[in-house]
């Protein structure tokens, strides 16, 4: 039991220093170029003015079945990306989460802040620009995020459909189990 | 010239490690003595240099984690802190953080808690903007 409980304070803590960390880091504004007038250009991605940005942040909690994350912010701050790995308990939940996470990031339109390929290295990723910022409350980005990682539920912004990434994830396997023993079976029944 | 300036680095690098070799001497002394508290000031005091050295900042960041994980009383640490080290502490904290060790971890997620209280999110951003201090 107080192993559960330890478990879930560490796993409070995390989120507290994520979300504090992620509302220091957003703090974004358009920036024209500094090269080419009359230009913008992504710095994180590009990276033509390293005095630009900001130090990457690397957060590694040890528990099973959770988050790596590393924060990159660009300095007057157009974007903030947000990659994470979703660490799972067996290779078969592997695939299931590395297939569930991709078909999240295909549909990233309807998400708006997700990336549409993950960073290298991590399984999905934030993208937040300052339009995001200006268009929608910079709280309710990182309550957002937050959930996601919580992996409770997340609502997509166009459609409203609740999901639990963890119970999606546990149905799929099953169905997959269940799929594999009946194929078996009739496989095998031809031997008998 | 820039041959130069190396040999001068590395002078100037083996004196900041013999002088962080007497802090942790220090450290550990008080740490057998239950200070804590006094162990982190000295661990976060010598470490304002700006050195490029890996060496030195390792060894800087032994001596820093040594007295990290001694640490039991967060709240009462940080009332006793003065505010110069909290940008310092929150720099550790994070390359605490970025170690992946679970009980460092813990220990670096409680003090980041509580320190973002007292400090605020100001102190969030100086260490993420600060480049030519890294630790």
């Amino acid at each position: 039991m107080s192993a559960a409980a330890e478990k879930a304070n560490t796993m409070r803590l995390y989120l507290t220093c994520i979300r504090n960390t992620l509302e220091a880091a957003m703090c974004l504004q358009n920036f024209p170029c500094q090269e080419v007038e009359r230009h913008n250009k992504p710095e994180v991605e590009l990276k033509t003015s390293p005095e630009l940005l900001l130090k990457p942040v690397r957060r590694f909690p040890t528990f099973t079945g959770l988050t790596a994350d590393n924060c990159f912010t660009d300095e007057p701050d157009i974007r903030v990306i947000n990659p994470l790995t979703v660490k799972q308990a067996d290779e078969l939940e592997n695939i299931l989460a590395k297939k569930f996470l991709r078909f999240l990031s295909m549909r990233a339109e309807a998400f708006q802040v997700l990336r549409r390929k993950p960073v290298q290295g991590y399984d999905i990723s934030f993208l937040i620009t300052n339009f995001h910022c200006e268009e929608m409350q910079k709280q309710r980005l990182i309550d957002f995020i937050v959930q996601f990682m919580e992996a409770r539920y997340f609502s997509l912004i166009l459609i409203f459909v609740f999901m639990d990434i963890d119970k999606e994830i546990g149905e799929l396997k099953l169905s997959v189990n269940t799929r594999g023993r009946l194929v078996a079976t009739e496989f095998l029944k031809q031997f008998i | 010239m820039a041959g130069h300036e190396d040999f001068i680095e590395a002078d100037n690098a083996e004196a900041i490690i013999t002088r962080i070799e007497h802090k942790s001497r220090k450290i550990e002394s008080l740490l057998k003595q239950f200070k804590p508290v006094e162990a982190l000031k000295t661990a976060l005091e010598g470490s304002a240099t700006i050195t490029k050295d890996d060496r030195c900042k390792s060894a800087n960041w032994i001596a820093v984690h040594r007295a990290i994980m001694a640490i039991k009383d967060v709240d009462g640490m940080l009332l006793s802190l003065d505010s110069e080290y909290h940008d310092i502490l929150m720099k550790y904290l994070y390359k605490g953080l970025s170690t992946g060790d679970r009980p460092t971890c813990e220990q670096c997620l409680r003090i980041h808690e509580k320190l973002t209280q007292r400090a605020g999110l100001g102190c969030i951003l100086r260490c993420l903007a600060d480049t030519q201090n890294t630790v």
